[in-house]
């Protein structure tokens, strides 16, 4: 930074900066526009959900956020100084920003325990050699984090199905496990792709409560793409909502949930 | 529910982290290795050249099985990287005199740098073209020995390979290479589970299972892959090393594509990512080659109009309709089929 800007007073001087940031997000796929100059932003411990009908762009959004799409234009900003928009999505992930799927995505050959451990991969050190070799070091290291990991299967209530392969268990169970993972890598940005798609009523109020539970107990920040709209009601703290890749509104759930805006393109989508 | 023997609880996680959980399976580990040890005293010559072999051919399959059982990398060419090895070996022993503990691990590393170069490759490509490409490594292995200085590699003659010695112990006899070849087998043994239950290992069944989330996760990708043929070729080349001295003699012919492809029948047969498996497959194919070529001349003998070359045709059909049989009857291997009876077998009578 130059000299002369920090003797003005700017707007990042006073607010706190925001834990993931988004500026002017383009990406499109041939003809179809699945982002349009997105911005959006993430304040630190904020439940921030983004709704919008099929096809709205969230997905993308998410993985524009990731690392997975790169956005055409625009740039995407972690606690308000790195740049991340372009880096490979590893490098992303251990910076801190980690995400569950829409659907599952997680290696069904291996056990809960060992898919949790995966998240702890970026954290460990143990190199070849001294895994070859598995010195005292690399079992203490091992047994190290799977505490930790033990500690996020107790609180996710996962601890009769930790030995089992991920492969055997049902859809509810499967999306605890894939929440457990992105715990497990100590983010410090939380993303959810429709964590509740295709639970039934149950165990979307036990996911709700985990949900609530990370932000309360560990003050991760999350932004969660949700289409029942009864969760977001009562969860989000915030609401981006998108239609046809443009940001449409933005605002408290109650302020959204007014926006003639919204109502219409709802309404649009019903018919 | 859970998949633990019953009634062991583990105390701490390092106990539950063992590979061994229970008093029984140290036992049935301790039989196992006196039995190894026993096997130059009870069993005749010809016996000990087989387990000799069967040895050194575990441990490049052992490397495989990280390859492409773990990490899920398809390979074909790890009898070239085995190649590579081999001739690392041969060339630094008896051009350069290098003791053997020196060539043994230079050979592992020459032979690692050969394959992770295909693990680079396995990163835009997968399955059948990456089956594909690694078949290359067979061909690229036997240009750069037929065109590399014949003084080092003796060119179409092949290389003749000094005796094995540790400290002045010469490994001058069969049985006393067994207990070289075996203790070196051992040492890559425990590597391989130590590497399998790391975080590299994880890293690689992460990749194998998803590699999108284990990008997302952390992993790596391209590095896990480069290193997942890393690891696998070093095995190779630490095999072939030990083939270089135990044969005391070697040539491209030795390391051909059609090895390759046994090793991966083995791999399979045994089951992918199993690290005991890789014994078992090499033990069944390796016994059933051995069956079928004792058998083979003598049915030559009785039906001469056949010649040779029509029985060593059919050996590798029946070998190779026997693997095919096999995929189809339990695609995940023996030791899926073992695990399974174990466990039935542990919870007997009780069903829970
Ligand atoms: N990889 C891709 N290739 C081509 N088109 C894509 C790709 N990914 C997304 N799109 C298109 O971009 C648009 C936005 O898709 P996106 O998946 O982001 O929507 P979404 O809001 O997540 O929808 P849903 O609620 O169905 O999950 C859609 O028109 C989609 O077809
Ligand atoms: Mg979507």
């Amino acid at each position: 930074m130059q000299p002369a800007t920090a003797s003005q007073p700017t707007v990042a001087d006073r607010v706190p900066s925001p834990a993931l940031s988004a500026e002017g997000l383009s990406l499109s796929f041939g003809g179809v526009k699945a982002l349009q100059d997105v911005a959006m932003e993430l304040r630190k411990s904020e439940l921030l959900a983004v709704i919008g009908p099929n096809g709205a762009g969230k997905t993308s959004l998410l993985n524009c956020l990731t690392g997975f799409y790169r956005p055409q234009q625009g740039r995407v900003v972690l606690d308000g100084d790195k740049v991340i928009s372009g880096l490979p999505t590893h490098k992303i992930a251990r910076l801190g920003v980690s995400r569950t799927f829409q659907g599952t995505h997680l290696f069904t050959g291996m056990t809960v325990l060992d898919n949790i451990m995966i998240g702890r991969y970026s954290h460990m050190r143990t190199n070849l050699a001294q895994a070859f070799l598995y010195v005292p070091w690399t079992r203490r290291e091992e047994v190290q984090h799977r505490e930790f990991v033990e500690d996020i299967i107790d609180f996710l209530e996962i601890t009769t199905v930790r030995k089992r392969v991920v492969g055997e268990l049902g859809y509810g169970l499967r999306k605890r496990v894939d929440l457990a993972r992105a715990l497990a890598m100590e983010p410090s940005v939380l993303l959810m792709d429709e964590p509740m798609a295709g639970m039934n009523l149950e165990e979307k109020e036990d996911l709700a409560r985990f949900i609530l539970d990370v932000r309360e107990a560990r003050g991760i920040p999350i932004v969660i793409v949700e289409h029942d709209m009864a969760v977001v009601m009562d969860i989000a703290d915030r609401i981006v909502v998108l239609d046809f890749g443009r940001k449409i509104s933005e605002g408290t759930p109650a302020e959204v949930s007014g926006d003639p805006v919204v109502i219409k393109a709802y309404l649009g989508e019903a018919h | 529910m859970s998949m633990q023997p019953a009634g062991v609880f583990a105390q701490s996680y390092v106990r539950d982290m063992a590979i061994f959980r229970t008093w029984k399976q140290g036992a049935a580990l301790g039989f196992f290795v006196l039995a190894l040890l026993l096997v130059p005293t009870i069993l005749g010559p010809r016996y000990v050249a087989i387990a000799n072999i069967m040895l050194i051919t575990s441990v490049v399959v052992l490397g495989l099985q990280i390859t492409t059982g773990l990490a899920g990398q398809v390979n074909l060419g790890q009898a070239a990287f085995m190649g590579m090895g081999a001739y690392t070996a041969a060339a630094l022993s008896s051009g350069q005199q290098w003791p053997f503990l020196v060539t043994v691990p230079l050979a592992g590393l020459v032979a690692a740098l050969f394959g992770a170069i295909f693990g680079l490759a396995a990163v835009r490509i997968r399955g059948f073209y990456l089956a594909l490409t690694t078949i290359a490594a067979q061909f690229i292995f036997v240009f750069a020995i037929l065109n590399l200085p014949a003084s080092w590699t003796g060119a179409a003659q092949g290389l003749r390979v000094e005796t094995a010695s540790v400290f002045g112990f010469v490994f001058n006899t069969d049985n006393r290479m067994y207990f070289l070849i075996l203790a070196i087998t051992a040492i890559m043994t425990v590597g391989a589970y130590g590497i399998a239950r790391s975080r590299h290992g994880r890293a690689f069944v992460a990749v194998r299972d998803d590699d999108l989330a284990a990008g997302f996760t952390g992993v790596n990708v391209v590095r896990a892959k480069a290193t997942a043929f890393f690891v696998g070729a070093f095995y190779a080349g630490v095999g072939g090393a030990l083939w270089a001295y135990y044969i005391r003699f070697v040539a491209v012919d030795q390391f051909s594509l059609f090895n390759s492809v046994y090793y991966m029948g083995m791999v399979i047969v045994g089951g992918l990512g199993s690290m005991a498996g890789a014994f078992v497959g090499v033990f069944l194919i390796r016994a059933a080659q051995e069956i079928l070529t004792s058998v083979g001349p003598s049915v030559a003998d009785i039906f001469p109009a056949l010649g040779s070359s029509v029985v060593f045709a059919s050996v590798n059909i029946i070998l190779g309709a026997a693997i095919a049989l096999m995929l189809i009857l339990e695609p995940r291997g023996v030791m899926h089929r073992f695990n399974i009876l174990k466990r039935a077998f542990r919870l007997w009578p009780y069903p829970h």
